[in-house]
């Protein structure tokens, strides 16, 4: 055992805590500026540390409960990126101003939720890693306490949050009842060696994990709760649930279903299979008569996390490897798409309609361009990052004899081109922009937008080597198992 | 002596009675979800789904006489408490600012 692999959640964690102590220090400045800080350089810390361990074995720390391979690894560092954005979006919020402690505080419990889901050897430390992200977001989105919408978007998070929990540690409870153990590794081996795959035992609890998932990742029909939330919530944390909940969901997905209950293979493909059409259908549909640009991405976010359900569906290597590099590209469109909206929503009032982007490119052509290539490779336009994921994709579905999935992923694309087209076009329509104020949009936001479309670019220009890297993450969980 | 004590002890409460209070309870809390629309007794019934989930695991942990079951239903213990005192927390919250308790009138959020 070897418990220096877990430096990069216990630094998170850790800096989470000492944030939200530093947040109530009695000279004003420092506790405005020191949480935040300390955070950036936690995660950068964090960063480097999963770097620094890369190239090393797989290790399991903590008596199996703590695997650190590549794939843990790999989604270490995207969530801290995710939580360094969060950070720097919220730097300026001016609601946060007195709550810097617990602004940053929680986003780092959060994030190192997040990572122990990704790094969980046990359906134990699965759980612990789920509800520790999920209750600091329920108080991160009620955080504006005089705003009766986030009250609301936090007390409907939480119930609805709740509620999908139990159903997920149920089916999680059971999964135990069937195979006597927690382990995740031994699971697969109980399952396959057994002859109880046909009993009902195992059958119930795969049916309560997969609605307790997908609540979590807002798939239909458990989505309900996603525009609200999205909605009422503080603008930065949205774009936190947005990225950083959805990689987290689709962490426990592979965790639990493309390693360990891999030997149900013929159990759980059908189902995921209908799961990811349906979302990817409805969400598009929805998205496409949202007037607000937060209820708009929400739903988008919901057809996401559809087209990612369906490289679950497929149950192999590649698709695996077509999730993680997806979940690279979601994350750098949708971070650049809400850096956007935060920066809008402080200069005018109802800034996050649709409508307040009227005219940005012309009046300010980078933030125009930022918005133009978030949306056009949110919609899958070629060469952009989010054509090459979708590609991957239902490239993964048709390998593995689900091409009537891949073609109901595209017919989605396609409808989705009907609200993130819509965007670029009343972004760049000509005519007064809607009343210009002389605020100066703070320059972290700026610098978010800028970096998350240089993103967009990169993962696309740089595909190849970051899908190496996916598939050494991912061929070290399926290796176990010779499909 | 020692054998029938042991024998005893084993067969205390038999199996299936585990399974049966859990299942009950589970469904108790999901008609309690489904039907109740005061924040308070929607969040007793997330109570009970996670108090389902105890006494499932508790039983498989005795099924399968190892410990796995039992560390798990701790976790879960704790989990619990803390939704709940931010359940009530934001309970407080709203029903300062609108001396109301029923989540058909959060109508500011449309989904």
């Amino acid at each position: 055992m070897n418990t220096s692999v877990l430096t990069p959640f216990l630094i998170v964690s850790g800096a989470g805590v000492l944030a939200l102590l530093l947040g109530v220090l009695p000279a004003r400045r420092a506790a405005r500026m020191l949480p935040t800080a300390t955070g950036i350089v936690a995660l950068v810390a964090a960063i480097i540390m999963s770097r620094v361990q890369w190239g090393g074995p797989d290790e399991t720390a903590l008596a199996s409960n703590y695997l650190s391979d590549r794939f843990t690894l790999l989604l270490d560092s995207i969530l801290a990126v995710i939580g360094i954005a969060v950070l720097l979006l919220a730097w300026r919020e001016s609601s946060s101003a007195d709550k810097r402690g617990e602004y940053a505080g929680l986003i780092l419990l959060s994030v190192a939720g997040m990572m122990l889901v990704a790094a969980a050897g046990t359906t134990i430390v699965l759980f612990l890693g789920i509800e520790l992200f999920s209750v600091s977001l329920y108080i991160l989105c009620a955080l504006e306490t005089w705003r009766s919408r986030s009250l609301e978007a936090g007390l409907k998070y939480l119930i609805v949050g709740a509620v999908g929990s139990g159903i997920l540690v149920y089916g999680l409870a059971l999964l135990y009842g069937a195979t006597g153990t927690t382990v995740l590794s031994e699971m697969q081996h109980a399952l396959i060696d057994g002859d109880m795959l046909r009993d009902p035992l195992p059958i119930a609890a795969l049916t309560m994990i997969v609605v307790g998932l997908g609540f979590k990742a807002s798939a239909v029909p458990f989505h309900m709760w996603t525009p609200d939330v999205y909605d009422g919530a503080p603008t930065p944390i949205t774009a936190f649930m947005a990225t950083g909940t959805k990689v987290a969901a689709f962490a426990a997905f592979i965790r639990l279903f493309s390693d360990s209950l891999l030997g149900m293979f013929d159990d759980w493909r059908l189902p995921v299979a209908i799961l990811a059409a349906v979302t990817v259908i409805i969400g598009n549909i929805a998205a496409l008569l949202q007037p607000g640009m937060k209820r708009m991405l929400a739903y988008s976010g919901v057809a996401q996390a559809g087209y990612l359900l369906i490289g679950i569906a497929a149950g192999s290597v590649a698709g695996v490897e077509a999730v993680l590099y997806y979940l690279l590209a979601y994350t750098a469109m949708t971070m650049a798409a809400f850096a956007v909206v935060v920066m809008r929503e402080r200069e005018v009032l109802d800034g996050d309609q649709i409508g307040a982007l009227r005219g940005i490119g012309r009046s300010r052509p980078m933030m125009g361009v930022v918005l133009t290539l978030a949306m056009l490779s949110l919609a899958g336009f070629p060469p952009l990052a989010g054509f090459i994921g979708k590609f991957m994709l239902f490239g993964a579905a048709v390998d593995a004899d689900l091409t009537w999935l891949a073609i109901v992923g595209a017919v989605g694309s396609m409808i989705s081109l009907g609200y993130y087209l819509k965007v670029v076009a009343v972004a760049w329509q000509s005519g007064p922009p809607v009343d210009d104020t002389t605020y100066r949009t703070p320059r972290s936001v700026t610098i978010v937008a800028v970096v998350s479309a240089a993103a967009i670019v990169l993962v696309a220009l740089f595909a190849d080597p970051l899908l190496t890297l996916c598939s050494d993450a991912a061929q070290g969980l399926i290796g176990t198992i010779n499909r | 002596m020692n054998a029938l004590a042991h024998a005893a002890a084993v067969t205390g409460v038999p199996h299936s009675s585990y399974i049966g209070l859990s299942v009950l309870l589970f469904a108790i809390g999901l008609f309690g979800v489904a039907r109740r629309r005061n924040p308070l007794l929607l969040l007793l019934s997330v109570e009970l789904l996670l108090n389902a989930a105890n006494v499932a695991l508790i039983g498989f942990s005795r099924y399968w006489n190892n410990s796995d079951g039992q560390i798990f239903a701790l976790v879960v213990m704790v989990v619990a408490a803390a939704e709940v005192v931010i359940g009530l927390g934001l309970v407080v919250a709203v029903f300062r600012q609108r001396r109301a308790l029923d989540v058909d009138e959060m109508t500011e959020l449309r989904g």
